[in-house]
């Protein structure tokens, strides 16, 4: 729904680089991987928290 | 064991280091490593008490959240089950952060300004009041100080032979920090022996640091090389630091005990 605030494998917090994240690679056209080296997410289990999440606030809104 | 402790810092940050200690055994450092994980007490949010709660989150989801938020934690002017009340209130259209969360004593804040708490819609309001506990990784994970906490053996690579001058060379993988000791046949011209060289530099990859060589990795005894992340309650020196004396203060409680 919201993404992870902390990596769910080693516990660094993840949540502090979303919206940047967000921004530059999924709004804009950048490269995730060049991104997340950027904001200093390094370890693969972090990264997938953010390669791989969807924000679910929108669809679920409505049903409130 | 009254032998001192060498330590050499390979890189140093707030919230990041490498170091380098030697004379010390692997039961020393593995009970220094779990110390820094689960005896370093945090402050986290602990009970929260929801006044307005019409986002699309459960009130529990949200302090789960709240939870894992990290806060600052000065150990100096806190005592273990100390409580400090943070509080937040954001109303829709917005996006609840961290940030927004106050509270009752500065010195206890949330460390990171911009992890997103819950979107809030037009209409949405979130008012919550929230106790945060100083408590220790033992008791619940949210509490514990050091991320990603690990050490490796110092390695040492020694030169054995050419390898086939007509094969194709195919890498050899090493992570971790080496301690040079072949620096005539390294590829990195100022390269001295003794020189302590995280494998980053090289790619993690031996074949192009000893090119044309055949290698053998052995480990330093008694050296390691530690990896300590901090989630920001706190700087990696602190969390080290408290680590160490954690244990010191229970060996000599051990000490005390035993003594007839």
């Amino acid at each position: 729904m919201m993404i992870p605030v902390r990596c769910f494998t080693c516990g660094n917090v993840v949540g502090e680089h979303w919206d940047e994240f967000k921004a530059r690679a999924r709004e804009g056209d950048e490269d995730p991987a060049e991104v997340l080296d950027d904001l200093g997410v390094e370890r693969h289990c972090c990264r997938r928290m953010m390669v791989s999440h969807k924000d679910l606030v929108d669809v679920v809104a409505p049903y409130q | 064991m009254a032998e001192d402790f060498e330590v050499e810092f390979i890189e140093r940050d707030d919230r990041k280091a490498r170091f380098l200690v030697r004379g010390m055994t692997p039961a020393v450092a593995n009970g220094i490593r779990r110390a820094m994980i689960a005896d370093v007490p945090t402050f986290s949010v602990d009970t929260v008490r929801f006044v307005e709660n019409s986002s699309v989150m459960f009130d529990e989801m949200i302090g789960l959240r709240l939870g894992l938020v990290p806060l600052t934690t000065d150990l100096g002017d806190f005592e273990e089950g100390d409580v400090v009340t943070l509080a937040l209130d954001v109303e829709g259209p917005a996006t609840a952060y961290s940030g927004d969360i106050e509270t009752s004593d500065g010195l206890v804040q949330p460390a990171d300004q911009n992890v997103p708490i819950i979107e809030l819609k037009e209409g949405q309001r979130l008012e919550l009041e929230a106790d945060a506990v100083l408590g220790r990784g033992k008791e619940h994970a949210k509490h514990q100080g050091g991320v990603a906490v690990g050490y490796r053996h110092l390695h040492r690579v020694e030169v054995v032979g050419d390898a086939n001058e007509f094969d194709e060379q195919e890498p050899n993988i090493l992570r971790g920090v080496i301690e040079e000791q072949a620096a005539e046949h390294a590829a990195d011209e100022g390269a001295q022996n003794g020189d302590l060289v995280p494998t980053e530099a090289f790619d993690n990859d031996l074949a192009k640091r000893y090119p044309g060589k055949e290698v053998e990795v052995h480990d330093v005894p008694g050296a390691f090389v530690f990896h300590v992340e901090t989630d920001g309650s706190f700087t990696v020196e602190e969390l080290v630091r408290r680590a160490v004396e954690s244990i010191s203060d229970r060996a000599a409680e051990l000490e005390e005990k035993i003594a007839i």
